[in-house]
């Protein structure tokens, strides 16, 4: 019993709890928000090194009259059942599906090679380092610009855009995966007398075949979106009816072929998303 | 004793083990793959036999951009460079401005179911509008200012960043949210101490990221019209100014990956904070934003 009673005695005495400190801001956190908030003044600011954006200024430009504004309601569904614009889309889709499969296969090997577990000595792997970080600054159209002018017009030079596109996009996040695995099966691998290569077959490989075959989608995704613009610059695909009927002012019939890439874009997210589910 | 001995000489000599079967799933992604492929390759009407001299064109054309470089035009294109910059962030800063918000409301564990469902519809739409279709009905509208290129990259932006920041706050422990519920914190209490310095870092490095991608997006844009130096680089291609091209891929790609090497640095230092070192074993911060992208994008 009177041990019951002992504890709200003790609690009683106790100081009246002062609130702790507040901890100061850290340098870093200073600096940053201040570099972040100049930018943002810089760059909205109108003069020679800012945009000149301002808020009003768009909502002025989207409540008068335009032309590209009041063919929103007149869209032109029937491009849906127009044989060329039909065509365009699969030819898209095409590029889209050769350029991606085409840049999975060689990343896989160059994502392997640029990590410190996969790569053969050290020279090999900071080469192709660099190699994967110029080609993963260049945006798919300039691929593709690059390609339409030695190449050559048309769906060759949008495909090969592409793959070099996935190509930079699977190595880094592939790569990324890599360096984060268990070293456990490795360590077991080359115990058991494993070679460089079969390290990789049975150690790494199957340790980040979901993540790599996830990322492979992703691309896919990726290169769908980009492929509307592959087109503008001559590489063939939607993008070409796209730019046609931009520069004859017909904007019924763009947006039409906008609402038909966004039901496929669409559709073709959700299964490449669910099976991504499936994989991770 | 004895009888240990006998069992130990008893046992068979390991066998390998069977191969595991592969699951159905596996088999049928890789059939639909062959499919896919097969119906792409011969489906396609490309000149393939240039194909083979694509290499020897390309390396042709690296000879022209990079044999006729002028020095002159640098200041120009740095110009071009810095718009593109430019354009990027603030579009960056506007969409988190709308994104972050939104995705407080987006989050199950935050807004009302119905709220977030609504909410999370609207994200997904925003995401299937490439940037690029929009900054196509853009400039008629806002005729060569920079103004279409922005608005392009943030409405561009505000889907993905709104759906990652919202898998993020859901993600959140909710120990610091009962600890303010049981204080007695209203709504705007909860979020600022039991949401916010959990979840801070991550939006942050998560728009940080997102401004890198969207220096390549507005490269992008810049091909289709909207300024900067993807459409420099796009024209002087097309007039046969190759040395003009040729300094201009220098400096999109030096220029990118400068901003892309700070950028990541500011990140690692806000998710991982000072002095923290990577042990063995540990997961690259990086690898942990391409695992959380993979999950949701």
């Amino acid at each position: 019993m009177s041990d019951a009673v002992a504890p709200p005695a003790a609690v009683a005495p106790g100081p009246v709890a002062t609130r702790p400190k507040r901890p100061r801001p850290s340098l870093f956190a200073v600096v940053g928000i201040t570099v972040a908030v100049v930018l943002t003044i810089a760059t909205t600011w109108d003069w020679e090194y800012g945009t000149g954006f301002s808020l009003s200024e768009v909502f002025t430009n989207l409540t008068n009259n335009n032309r590209v504004i009041a063919a929103i309601p007149n869209t032109d569904l029937g491009q849906m059942l127009s044989g060329r614009s039909r065509g365009a889309f699969i030819e898209t889709l095409q590029m889209a599906v050769l350029g991606t499969f085409g840049g999975a296969i060689v990343a896989l090997p160059l994502a392997l090679w640029t990590t410190t577990v996969g790569a053969p000595n050290r020279p090999v792997m900071w080469a192709l380092r660099m190699v994967s970080n110029v080609m993963r600054s260049f945006p798919d159209v300039l691929w593709a610009s690059l390609f339409v002018t030695a190449v050559g017009i048309g769906a060759l030079s949008g495909l090969l855009a592409l793959f070099c596109f996935s190509i930079a996009v699977i190595v880094k996040l592939t790569a990324d995966t890599v360096d984060g695995i268990d070293m456990g099966p490795v360590e077991a691998a080359r115990a058991a007398g494993a070679g460089h290569s079969q390290v990789l077959r049975t150690a790494v490989v199957p340790q980040i075949l979901p993540a790599y075959a996830s990322f492979v989608l992703y691309s896919f995704e990726l290169n769908l979106r980009g492929s509307a613009v592959l087109g503008l610059v001559g590489a063939g695909g939607i993008g070409g009816r796209l730019d046609f009927f931009r520069n004859q002012g017909r904007w019924e019939e763009v947006w039409g072929i906008v609402v038909m890439f966004f039901i496929v874009v669409f559709i073709v997210d959700q299964i490449s998303s669910a099976m991504r589910r499936r994989l991770v | 004793m004895t009888a240990t001995a006998t069992r130990v000489q008893a046992a068979p000599t390991p066998s390998r083990p069977a191969r595991p079967r592969r699951s159905l799933f596996w088999t049928a992604s890789l059939v639909l793959t062959a499919v896919l492929v097969g119906w792409a390759a011969v489906g396609l009407d490309a000149k393939w036999e240039r194909l083979i001299s694509a290499p020897a064109d390309m390396w042709r054309l690296a000879q022209l951009m990079f044999g006729n470089m002028t020095w002159s035009d640098v200041g120009r294109l740095l110009d071009a460079m810095w718009d593109s910059i430019a354009i990027a962030w603030l579009g960056t800063m506007l969409a988190a401005a709308v994104a972050v918000p939104l995705a407080f409301l987006a989050a199950r564990n935050l807004g009302g179911t119905l709220v977030s469902l609504v909410i999370r519809q609207f994200f997904n739409m925003l995401r299937a509008l490439p940037e690029v279709i929009l900054v196509i009905a853009f400039i008629p509208i806002f005729g060569l200012s920079l103004n279409a290129g922005v608005l392009a990259i943030a409405i561009g932006s505000i889907g993905t960043l709104g759906k990652l920041c919202a898998e993020i706050l859901e993600g959140l422990d909710d120990g610091p949210l009962e600890a303010a519920d049981a204080a007695g914190a209203n709504r705007l209490q909860r979020l600022r101490w039991g949401v916010l310095p959990q979840a801070l870092p991550e939006l942050m490095s998560f728009v940080l990221y997102r401004f890198e991608i969207n220096i390549r997006v507005s490269a992008v844009l810049g091909a289709v019209g909207a300024g900067g130096i993807g459409g420099t680089l796009v024209n002087a291609l097309s007039f046969n100014e190759f040395g003009v091209a040729g300094l201009a891929l220098i400096i999109v790609v030096l220029g990118t990956i400068a901003v892309d090497m700070i950028s990541g640095w500011v990140r690692r230092r806000i998710i991982a904070g000072p002095r923290s070192e990577r042990r063995h074993g540990d997961v690259a911060p990086d690898a942990l934003a391409a695992d959380a992208l993979t999950a949701t994008l």
